[in-house]
């Protein structure tokens, strides 16, 4: 079977990821560019015997380097493989997404335009001539709706023609002075009968007047570039005289953008205007100048609030389904040992990170609304005067909330801010952003020391304060560490649209299939790492020491000195000497060995925090083990103001050392890396350090 | 007179763009250049950045760059 490779290019909103689903039937996969940290989403299908792979490229405004993300579509275009680029268009704004399109036919690939959101021009009186456009630009120009799927078929079909046939340059054309230069240029490569493979002497002709590095250098290596030098510069003195600029690239730009002006004129024609109006309307109220970030603050309240609420009774079915998974399977094993292994640490630890699935869900749901309805430029735009006194950026904003899904992703994000200060300020301020994988913490902790109707609130408030230290710390960094000239703000507000159901649980599901591998392998492991350390050595001394004791003492002592051994026996393992030995430097906040351990194993995933506690609590706990739960024994053996010193703590210091790597990747200097350890410790420390004492003084 | 000085609602043609070139070149991909008619529509709280909106697209800017783009009113 034949295999062809698209590159799906276009500016952001123009609904590529929406078109690449449509065109191959939902068939999405998520996978990394080779090199690079980026995500990139695959989509394939086939038709006549052809397996067609989509490359769903980050979008870009244009071809320049203006920030990171962009350069990795950049660098894509110019030395991936792939077979033909694929360009989406937004109908409804034909003019601006040219202009990318322009730049993209120098490029000299076979390439296809896809008129997307054909439906939606369609009710704002918009139409487009596709049929002349391919005329004059000589590529193929379809008019498409992903929404409707209108015209999918055609799209697909011209994929393969256009893969199947010899490349057809497109058609660019200059003002007339260019054009008798270029026509000059082209017509001496044709007597000196010169041809390249693959090209045309027209391109020859534009790449060496727009000066163009490789251009020159291919054609630098011909012997006739004598006799052509002259006829060159005195081409590039006619064109600088006319456009009265000695910048090629101004000539260039103005020249491409006279051209799709043009274009546009003759292909577009508009009746009236509607669905604009209903964004200035919305725009009216979200970006009001005093409603705005109430209305702000208010959502992402409710976002945290339904994700304890409608959160919370799932979280009661899974744990109760793995308490009941636990005896059921604990009444067939013989053997303690395997007994435990299994119950106490494989079910328990697992059992105790699943359970907060839902949770994880609601709250990806809400970040990718966010991110796909257009609002998340609003909220840049509300927050960027703000920010900005806070040595941070309005577009730092969107590192920023994906941070409250998942470090690693954020630290990618912030590769759409263009200077490297306001990428690295962004990137230390993420830690601050409470990330999924904390949630089941903070809404264990929540839970279990607040009442029901208050552990939403006090999750936003953990959320929020989060943030606000993030800010201050922003602060601090931008007026020592990092200072640095601004980063200039000029971003597209997108149209508000409805996003697709589809896409939207697309994002959501691949998370949680994360998130769940994530808990079948990685926490099972350390499930079973933290069970064994924690069981053994069994130090048989103890329980001897204590049998006679117990054997002696009056029933009402039993129990507490049963409790006494267990401890004594945990504390004798070998992590509990761990435990032991690092206590000294979580003393002073509050926490006791098992909290101390859970802090260090959260490292290696925030999720083992909990799966931790879990296990140890489940362990040596003093309440029989069939009636509670690990919300109640938490309540129990920890004391409020340790609690509120733990949530902080877990609140600030480093993120996992997955999200670390990805950092010190990310930052491009391990001398940030040591920093950002440096840093989010002591801060994590001090300020868990400050609420334990306080609360300890009306405790 | 530069777009930082345009009251809300009101309409516009840019004349120059006197920001550095990297910006000029953004600005442009993104629809904003000399001889384009574009409106304020928004101003935020503190007059920290603008909402501008052009043709088919919005824009938000910063004061400051608002601050490189000469305009003149449409009577």
């Amino acid at each position: 079977m034949k295999k062809i490779v698209i590159a799906l290019v276009g500016q952001p909103n123009v609904g590529k990821s929406h078109l690449a689903n449509a065109l191959s039937g939902s068939n999405l996969k998520i996978g990394n560019f080779a090199g690079v940290t980026v995500e990139k989403a695959i989509a394939s299908f086939s038709k006549d015997d052809t397996e067609i792979e989509i490359i769903d490229l980050p979008g870009l405004y244009s071809l320049e380097d203006f920030s990171a993300d962009e350069k990795v579509t950049k660098d894509f275009l110019l030395k991936g493989e792939y077979d033909l680029i694929l360009n989406v268009i937004d109908s409804t704004n034909l003019e601006r997404n040219l202009n990318l399109s322009v730049e993209l036919m120098e490029l000299d690939k076979k390439m296809i335009i896809a008129l997307n959101m054909d439906d939606e021009a369609h009710k704002e009186g918009i139409e487009i001539d596709a049929t002349y456009m391919r005329k004059i630009l000589s590529i193929p120009c379809i008019k498409v709706s992903s929404k409707t799927k209108y015209n999918i078929d055609a799209l697909q079909e011209s994929i393969l023609h256009v893969n199947a046939h010899e490349p057809v340059a497109a058609k660019l054309f200059y003002s007339d002075i260019i054009e008798t230069e270029l026509e000059k240029i082209t017509s001496f490569l044709d007597e000196k009968h010169f041809k390249a493979p693959n090209m045309s002497n027209r391109h020859i002709a534009i790449g060496l007047l727009w000066q163009r590095k490789p251009m020159y250098a291919m054609m630098h290596e011909q012997p006739l570039f004598i006799e052509l030098q002259p006829i060159l510069n005195n081409a590039l003195g006619h064109v600088y005289m006319y456009a009265g600029s000695e910048d090629i690239e101004e000539v260039i730009n103005k020249e491409n953008a006279a051209f799709v002006s043009g274009l546009t004129t003759d292909v577009m024609s508009v009746k009236a205007q509607k669905s604009k109006n209903l964004t200035q309307a919305i725009d009216k109220l979200l970006i009001h100048k005093l409603l705005g970030i109430p209305i702000f603050v208010f959502l992402m309240w409710g976002l945290f609030q339904l994700t304890f609420t409608l959160g919370q009774a799932p979280m009661d079915w899974i744990e109760g389904a793995f308490q009941w998974l636990g005896e059921i399977v604990g009444a067939t094993i013989e053997n303690e040992a395997i007994k435990s292994l299994i119950v106490d640490g494989i079910i328990v630890g697992v059992g105790s990170v699943l359970m907060f699935l839902p949770n994880i869900m609601i709250l990806f749901l809400g970040i990718s609304l966010l991110e796909t309805t257009g609002y998340m430029s609003r909220v840049a735009f509300l927050l960027d005067g703000f920010f900005h006194k806070f040595g941070l950026h309005g577009k730092s904003f969107i590192p920023l909330v994906t941070g409250f899904g998942c470090s690693v992703p954020a630290y990618m994000a912030a590769r759409t801010l263009k200077n490297k200060k306001d990428r690295l300020l962004t990137m230390f301020i993420i830690g601050f952003m409470s990330c999924g994988a904390r949630l089941p913490v903070f809404v264990l902790f929540a839970g279990a020391f607040f009442d029901e109707d208050m552990a939403g609130n006090v999750l936003f408030i953990i959320y929020i304060s989060g943030a606000l230290l993030g800010l201050i710390a922003g602060k601090i960094l931008s007026v020592t560490a990092f200072k640095g000239e601004d980063e200039p703000f000029v971003m597209e507000m997108p149209k508000y649209r409805f996003p697709s159901p589809r896409l939207i649980w697309f994002s959501v599901y691949s998370k949680s299939i994360m998130y769940l591998k994530k808990a079948g392998t990685f926490i099972l492991m350390a499930s079973m790492l933290i069970w064994f350390i924690s069981s053994y050595p069994k130090n048989s001394f103890i329980e001897e020491s204590y049998a006679p004791q117990i054997e002696a003492a009056l029933d009402e002592e039993k129990g507490a000195l049963e409790n006494e051994m267990r401890e004594k026996m945990m504390e004798n393992t070998y992590l509990g000497i761990i435990g032991k030995t690092i206590e000294p430097i979580f003393t002073p906040l509050g926490f006791d060995w098992k909290m101390s351990v859970a802090t260090i194993s959260g490292l290696a995933a925030k999720e083992v925090i909990v799966s931790t506690l879990g296990v140890l609590y489940s362990l040596g706990d003093e309440v029989s083990e069939d009636d509670a739960s690990l919300k109640e024994i938490i309540s129990k053996s920890i004391s409020f103001p340790s609690a509120i010193a733990f949530i902080i703590f877990v609140m600030i210091y480093l993120p996992c050392i997955a999200a670390t790597a990805v950092f010190a990747k990310e930052a491009e200097n391990y001398k940030y890396t040591i920093y950002l350890v440096v840093f989010t410790f002591a801060t994590a420390w001090i300020f868990a350090f400050i609420a334990y004492q306080t609360l300890s003084l009306f405790y | 007179m530069n777009l930082s000085h345009i009251e809300k609602n009101t309409k516009v043609r840019i004349k120059e763009i006197k920001s550095p070139a990297i910006l000029k070149k953004r600005l442009q991909s993104l629809g904003i250049s000399a001889g384009k008619e574009v409106e304020v529509s928004e101003i935020s709280l503190q007059k920290n950045t603008l909402k501008i909106s052009l043709g088919f697209s919005f824009i938000a800017l910063r004061m400051n760059e608002a601050q490189t783009i000469e305009v003149e009113e449409l009577s």
